[in-house]
């Protein structure tokens, strides 16, 4: 799958790329345009504001932490203006205070120092996900249920419910086709997409959270459907 | 106020309007001092009245003092002094019969009946008295009311509200249970607010310090209607007020000061989060361009040196994170993600990471396909720690891994070395923080050198946070050290 992102029609797909260290920015465009991204690069946020008004790419790596505007304040100005999908670098993991606020204005973020195959999987990834055409805004389920994958979360009877990363890749792409299967194969792409050697096991077991997690009696869900030997379709409560 | 007596009503004659049905009336037309007097007189002179009548009849009767006279005589003293006997009983009964009254009510008031009032006929003695009584009684229900306002304000008080709101409330409160015409608490000095002169027919001034034993923390003033009765025990209770608004005052201004400080602390600690993820930042991305031009380098021309400089930049990267981990475990900070995951391969992947090629490697995947559910950022820098340990400590000769089920749904990953193992002094002190084993070498599997001493701590740490744990196993003398890591599991059926 190296170098052959989807999502862009008649052409590479066009990534900005936002970091004011000099090194990393010349070696990260260099190392993606081997690999057939369209590459625009920029030192500071105001910099990418400018390139962002002569034209959109299809996505934008942004470096977390720098010296003019950082990435958090860059990546909301360009979500309010719309939804280009962006990947954020930084030094911050999941157990930072700030990673629930990487994951309101970032589709994914990458931790220094990263290794390339992974910062690309990941760029791959995003790019792929551009096509389930999920609403940012809330997906009602039923009057117990709706999804806020935007920012991670689904509240269930009326209570907020975390939901980790690979939990709302697979609602993501199981929202994206509502009432629809889809195969247990798409989902462990879908939801795992940096690791070797996935196995179709990590889908069958964080279905089951999930069902813990999203459904009032998980042995009989409404919700989150198994089609046996096929896949998962997601329902809304009749 | 309906329902309690005013205070102090006047000698009205009358009774009052909202007397008691078991009411007793007190008082009579003539005073007790004159029916006392009457009482008395008549036990005195009925008797030698009697004797002078009886006198009087023998003289009509003809002369001499015969025997049938002075029987007759005796006769008539017996009569008089019995009727003068009973004469007085009659007396004193009506004389009784209101003290009788008045004791019982007294006595009801006393049992905590303070709606015991006396009908108050006429102007003596005793009606003065009963007037007295049902003042008393009244005066007691009043500042009962005030009391039970008083408690309800104070128990209302949390130190939650704030000094200022507090404030404004126990003024409020004091008003409506004294029933004054105005009242304010002034903070500070109550010199600053002057001493006000009572003029008779005026609002009249009263004041009351919001003492503590060791402090005088203000003042609380206001104004009564100038018909208002306002006694020393009214005094008292207001005093009594003030000096509990007082305490809630100094409660409220403690609060202030630890939510302030807590505050305070919250800012550190969020400042401390911030310099340290600038720290960790600014020394990550020199350490992202090292490692990433030695790869492309390592690519183009494979070179050992270049692999030994990805590799130590790995594990310089790694310190900081460990570093960072410790402010957040420190802080409580730490926010594991549960993802699903198959131990083996992260496994294989830390150990690649630690490219230790000289040691060589065992891993026996017995999990039964059981997957873990761990945070994978966390359980990488676990791994990395444990496995760079073993290689370290354990005399460079073998690592073995084995993944397997435990008890109580967890799975298992046992890290062993072919080392001298853990030293019995290191077993306790090892997941302490900076520990390190107690001689240079070969002592324990503790971060010796090259280590920051931090690595079992955290990991350990990590580990809890996972709803985990991290455990060193029994020594079995002979063999090296091996650590545990336990972690919940899933079992990997179908749903």
């Amino acid at each position: 799958m190296i170098g052959r992102p989807a999502g862009a029609p008649g052409g590479a797909p066009r990534i900005l790329i936002v970091d004011d260290d000099p090194n990393l920015l010349v070696l990260l465009a260099e190392q993606l345009r081997a690999d057939g991204f369209e590459i625009q690069t920029a030192r500071d946020g105001e910099e990418a504001l400018r390139r962002l008004s002569r034209g959109w790419p299809d996505l934008l790596v942004v470096d977390m932490m720098m010296a003019r505007m950082d990435g958090l304040t860059l990546a909301r100005e360009i979500k309010a203006k719309a939804d280009l999908p962006i990947i954020v670098l930084t030094a911050v993991d999941a157990a930072d205070s700030k990673a629930d606020l990487l994951d309101e204005v970032a589709e994914d973020y990458v931790t220094k120092p990263y290794h390339y195959p992974e910062l690309r999987a990941r760029i791959n990834r995003v790019l792929r996900r551009l096509g389930d055409r999920v609403p940012r805004q809330g997906l009602v389920l039923g009057p117990d249920l709706t999804l806020e994958l935007h920012r991670r979360a689904a509240v269930v009877r009326g209570s907020e419910v975390k939901l980790t990363p690979t939990e709302s890749r697979l609602l993501y792409a199981l929202a994206a086709n509502l009432g629809q299967t889809v195969t247990t194969e798409s989902l462990l792409a879908r939801g795992w997409a940096e690791t070797e050697d996935a196995d179709p096991s990590y889908v069958w077991v964080t279905m089951r959270r999930l069902r813990q997690k999203l459904e009032s009696d998980p042995s009989r869900p409404v919700h989150l459907q198994t089609v046996r030997g096929i896949g998962y379709r997601l329902l809304a409560s009749p | 106020m309906s329902g309690l007596a005013g205070p102090g009503r006047g000698p009205d004659g009358g009774s009052s309007p909202v007397l008691p049905a078991d009411a007793v009336r007190v008082g009579s037309r003539f005073s007790f001092r004159t029916r006392l007097t009457f009482g008395l007189v008549a036990a005195a002179v009925l008797p030698v009245a009697a004797f002078g009548i009886a006198l009087a009849a023998t003289e009509v009767a003809g002369g001499g003092l015969g025997d049938n006279v002075v029987r007759l005589l005796l006769f008539a003293i017996t009569v008089a002094a019995m009727l003068g006997v009973i004469l007085a009983y009659l007396l004193t009964a009506d004389l009784l019969q209101p003290l009788r009254a008045l004791a019982r009510a007294v006595r009801r008031v006393a049992a905590g009946d303070l709606s015991a009032r006396l009908d108050v006929v006429g102007e003596d003695e005793l009606a003065s008295l009963a007037e007295s009584h049902n003042r008393l009684a009244s005066d007691l229900q009043r500042r009962n009311a005030e009391l039970g306002r008083i408690l309800v304000a104070i128990g209302e008080a949390s130190p939650r509200d704030g000094v200022a709101r507090l404030v404004t409330k126990a003024a409020a409160d004091a008003k409506a249970a004294f029933e004054m015409i105005d009242a304010r608490v002034h903070l500070g000095d109550p010199a600053d607010v002057p001493i006000e002169d009572d003029v008779p027919g005026d609002p009249r001034p009263v004041r009351a310090i919001l003492a503590l034993p060791d402090e005088r923390l203000g003042v609380l003033v206001g104004h009564l209607p100038a018909t208002r009765t306002w006694e020393r025990a009214d005094n008292d209770l207001l005093e009594l007020y003030a000096s509990e608004i007082a305490v809630a005052v100094r409660n409220a201004q403690l609060f202030e000061q630890v939510e302030a400080q807590t505050a305070r602390l919250l800012e550190l600690d969020a400042a401390k989060d911030d310099f340290l993820r600038g720290v960790s930042h600014n020394l990550q991305t020199p350490l992202t361009s090292i490692r990433a031009y030695a790869d492309q380098l390592a690519a183009d021309r494979p070179d050992r040196r270049l692999a030994i400089i990805g590799e130590q930049t790995e594990r310089l990267s790694r310190l900081v994170r460990q570093l960072l981990a410790v402010s957040r475990i420190e802080s409580g900070a730490l926010r594991p993600r549960a993802e699903v995951l198959a131990l083996a391969t992260h496994v294989r992947r830390a150990w690649e990471a630690l490219g230790a090629d000289e040691t060589a490697f065992e891993l026996t995947d017995r999990a039964e396909r059981w997957l873990a559910v761990a945070d994978p950022d966390q359980l990488d820098q676990v791994l990395w720690a444990l496995l760079d340990n073993a290689v370290r400590h354990g005399g460079g000769a073998r690592v073995s891994v084995t993944i397997e089920r435990a008890p109580r749904e967890q799975v298992r990953v046992r890290i062993a070395d072919d080392g001298p193992g853990v030293v019995d002094v290191d077993r306790v002190r090892l997941f302490e923080r900076y520990a390190r084993g107690t001689s240079g070498s070969g002592s324990g599997a503790a971060s010796g050198q090259g280590g920051t001493g931090l690595g079992l701590y955290v990991s350990r740490e990590l580990c809890r946070a996972m709803r985990g744990e991290l455990v060193l196993e029994p020594s079995v003398s002979g063999a090296g050290a091996t650590f545990s890591v336990l972690l919940p599991g899933e079992p990997p059926e179908d749903a």
